[in-house]
C-alpha cells in the first residue's frame, strides 16, 4: 500500500486517522460511505486522502478497511479467523533450520531454531484463543443455524488439526533431543521447558474446546428436536386436547419467574415528605392532571412573601392602635363612636386611612368592647362620598357607657 | 454505595437488580444495558454466592438457566395463574410458528419482522398458523409478526439490535421457553383411542 513508506509514516497515519480507523474496525463488515462520515468528523477531502493511502478502500459503495491494518489489530488483540496453517509454516520452518544446525553448528542457525520455537509457542497459544472466542461467538450470535453447525463443525476440524500439530511438535522435540542437548545452551533448554509445559496446556484448552463444540451442537440440535416436540403439542392444541392429553397445567403453574407471576418489580410508595417539596409538588400536579383532579391544580404554589413583611406587620400594628383610641373615645361624651372614629385625626405615621378602613374600626370595636360601650338601638344617618358620588348610610349610635353613674350593688343579709 | 463495598458485592448489584427485579432475564448474548458483562459478573461462583445470600434477604432468589439468569420469588405462592395458561397457549403458537419456518430460529439468530412476514406470505401453511395467533392487531401480516416480536422482546427473550432495519436478536433467554415446552409430557394415547391415530408431525 502507498503508506508502506517506513514504519513512522504508518503509524502516523494510523494515529492522525485514529477515529475512522477505530470505527471502521468495529463495522468491518459492512459500512457505507454515508454511515462512515455520518458517525465520524471526517471531512471528503480527508476521505479521499485515506482512499489514496490505501488505508481504506471502497466497493460498491461500502468502506473497509485495508487488509494489513485489521490483520494486524486481530493478531494483537487475539481475535479473528483461526489460521492452523501457520503453525504447519512454523513447523517446517524448524525442521529446516534444525537440518542446518545438523549440518553445521553455527551460532545463527541454534538463533533460528530458538525463534521458530518461541513462535509455535506464542502461535498455538494464539490460535487456540481465538479458537475458543470463535465457537463461542459463533454459538450465541450466528444468525442462520444451518451455517452455525456448518461453522461449528468447521472449528471441530480446526481444532483437530491443532491437536496434530499440537503432536508434531512434541515429535520434534523428541526427535531433536539430542541436538539440543548438544548445543549446552541455557536459553534453549528453557524455550523448550517452556513450550512444553505450554503445550500440556494447550492440550488442556483443546479438550475444553471439544466439549464446548460438541455441547453447543447437542445444543442446537436440542432446540430443533423441542421444535418437532412443540408442533405436536400445537397439534394437540388445536385439538382442544392440550389440557387433557398433556401435562401443560401443571407445567405451567409451577414456573416461577417473576414476571409470569403478576410480580411488576419492588412495590415502593412515595414519601409523604417527598410531596411536600417542589419536585413533589410538580409530581401531584402532572397526577392532578391525568387525573382531572381540579381542585388539585387550582392551588398553586404560595407567592414569595415580600422581603419587608415583618416592618409592614409593626405598622400595621401603629396603625390599629385600637385600645387607645377606645380609651379616647370613652373619655369624651360629644360624639357617638361612628362619628368619632370618622371625625379623629389619626397620626401621619399610621399612613392614609381610607372610609373602609374606619368603617372595619367601627365594626371592631363595637365587637371587641362591648361590654364598655352603650348601645342606643337607634340608626343615625350618615353621608359620605364614594367614587365622586353621594351616598348615605346608617349606622347604630353607640355611646361610652355610664358605668360611673350606676350605684353599687349592695346586699343585704 | 459503602454497603456494597461491605459485602463485597460487585458494584453492578443494582443494575442486575434493576433488570431481573422486573421481571427481566439476563442472558449472555444480549447486549442492550451492558447484558453480557451483567452475565459474567453474575456467572462469577463467588459473585452469584454473595449475590444470592444478599438477594435471598429480600426473598429474590436467582435462577440459573442454561446462559441465562432471572429472578424467583422465594415463599410466594403463584397466582394469575389462568393469565399465565393463555401466556403459554400463545407461546405454543408463536414457537410452533417459528418451528416450521425454513431458517430455524435458534439462539444468537437475527429475525426481521419483514421477512418472516414474507415467508409467511409464500407458505400457505405457515401463513395460516399466523393467522390463527391471537392477538390484537390483525390487519397485516407484517404487523402481526411485529407484534409477536415486540411481545417477546418485552419479556426479554428477543432483543431489538438495530431499530432502523428492526432487527431483533435472538437471545439465551429463548431457551427458558424451548425449556418448558420441553418439560410438558404427552401421555400416550390408550389402545382404545383410536381418533388420534391420524395426527401428522411435522
Amino acid at each position: 500500500m502507498a503508506l508502506q513508506v517506513n514504519i513512522h509514516d504508518i503509524l502516523t497515519q494510523l494515529y492522525v486517522n485514529r477515529e475512522v480507523v477505530e470505527y471502521l474496525f468495529a463495522h468491518r463488515d459492512n459500512i457505507s460511505a454515508n454511515q462512515l462520515v455520518a458517525a465520524t468528523s471526517i471531512s471528503t477531502e480527508q476521505y479521499q486522502k485515506l482512499i489514496s493511502l490505501e488505508l481504506i478502500y471502497e466497493y460498491e459503495g461500502m468502506v473497509f478497511l485495508n487488509d494489513a491494518v485489521i490483520a494486524l489489530f486481530e493478531d494483537f488483540m487475539e481475535i479473528g479467523e483461526v489460521t492452523p496453517g501457520l503453525i504447519q509454516d512454523l513447523l517446517s520452518e524448524l525442521r529446516r533450520q534444525m537440518r542446518y544446525y545438523q549440518e553445521v553448528h553455527e551460532i545463527r542457525f541454534l538463533r533460528g531454531i530458538k525463534k521458530y520455537l518461541k513462535r509455535i509457542h506464542s502461535t498455538i497459544s494464539r490460535e487456540i484463543i481465538k479458537l475458543q472466542k470463535n465457537v463461542d461467538e459463533t454459538y450465541k450470535n450466528e444468525a442462520n443455524f444451518r451455517i452455525k453447525l456448518q461453522k461449528l463443525e468447521a472449528y471441530r476440524e480446526k481444532r483437530d488439526l491443532i491437536l496434530d500439530f499440537i503432536k508434531n511438535t512434541e515429535e520434534i522435540l523428541e526427535e531433536c533431543r539430542k541436538i539440543f542437548m548438544l548445543s549446552n545452551d541455557a536459553e534453549l533448554y528453557n524455550i523448550i521447558l517452556m513450550l512444553k509445559a505450554g503445550l500440556i496446556e494447550n492440550m488442556d484448552y483443546l479438550i475444553e474446546i471439544q466439549t464446548d463444540i460438541t455441547d453447543f451442537i447437542n445444543k442446537i440440535q436440542y432446540q430443533l428436536d423441542v421444535y418437532v416436540k412443540v408442533q405436536q403439542l400445537k397439534e394437540i392444541k388445536d385439538q382442544g386436547n392440550l389440557y387433557f392429553r398433556t401435562n401443560f397445567r401443571q407445567v405451567v403453574e409451577g414456573l416461577k419467574p417473576l414476571r409470569l407471576n403478576g410480580i411488576r418489580g419492588p412495590r415502593t410508595r412515595i414519601a409523604v415528605d417527598f410531596l411536600y417539596t417542589d419536585e413533589g409538588h410538580a409530581l401531584s400536579k402532572k397526577f392532578a392532571e391525568k387525573y382531572k383532579i381540579s381542585r388539585m391544580m387550582l392551588r398553586g404554589l404560595a407567592g414569595k412573601l415580600p422581603d419587608n413583611f415583618k416592618e409592614k406587620l409593626i405598622d400595621r400594628q401603629i396603625k390599629l392602635d385600637v385600645s387607645n383610641l377606645v380609651d379616647k373615645f370613652l373619655a369624651q361624651n360629644q360624639k357617638d363612636l361612628f362619628l368619632f372614629i370618622m371625625e379623629t385625626k389619626f397620626p401621619k405615621s399610621a399612613g392614609e386611612i381610607t372610609f373602609e378602613d374606619r368603617l372595619s374600626l367601627f365594626v371592631e370595636i363595637a365587637m371587641e368592647h362591648e361590654k364598655k360601650l352603650e348601645f342606643q338601638y337607634t340608626l343615625a344617618p350618615y353621608e359620605y362620598e364614594y367614587n365622586g358620588e353621594k351616598r348615605k348610610l346608617k349606622y347604630t349610635v353607640i355611646l361610652p357607657a355610664k358605668i360611673q353613674k350606676r350605684q353599687p350593688l349592695t346586699v343585704n343579709w | 454505595m459503602d454497603f456494597i463495598n461491605d459485602y463485597g458485592l460487585p458494584k453492578q448489584t443494582h443494575e442486575i437488580f434493576a433488570i431481573m427485579a422486573r421481571g427481566h432475564f439476563i442472558s449472555s448474548n444480549g447486549t442492550k444495558d451492558n447484558m453480557g458483562r451483567l452475565y459474567d459478573i453474575i456467572n462469577q461462583p463467588e459473585n452469584f454466592e454473595k449475590l444470592q445470600n444478599y438477594f435471598n434477604v429480600i426473598r429474590y432468589n436467582i435462577e440459573r438457566g442454561s446462559n441465562y439468569f432471572y429472578f424467583s420469588k422465594i415463599n410466594e405462592p403463584n397466582s394469575v395463574i389462568e393469565k399465565k395458561l393463555e401466556t403459554f397457549e400463545r407461546y405454543v403458537d408463536i414457537i410452533d410458528l417459528f418451528a416450521s419456518m425454513d431458517n430455524k430460529i435458534t439462539i444468537g439468530a437475527r429475525i426481521r419482522p419483514s421477512e418472516i412476514a414474507e415467508e409467511c406470505i409464500a407458505n400457505v401453511r405457515l401463513k395460516q398458523k399466523l393467522q390463527k395467533i391471537p392477538l390484537y392487531r390483525s390487519e397485516t401480516l407484517v404487523n402481526k409478526v411485529r407484534e409477536i416480536c415486540e411481545l417477546l422482546a418485552r419479556d426479554s427473550f428477543l432483543e431489538l439490535e438495530d431499530e432502523d432495519s428492526e432487527t431483533y436478536k435472538v437471545l439465551d433467554a429463548y431457551n427458558y421457553l424451548l425449556e418448558v415446552m420441553n418439560a410438558i409430557s404427552i401421555y400416550e394415547d390408550t389402545e382404545n383411542n383410536t381418533d388420534n391415530s391420524g395426527i401428522i408431525y411435522n
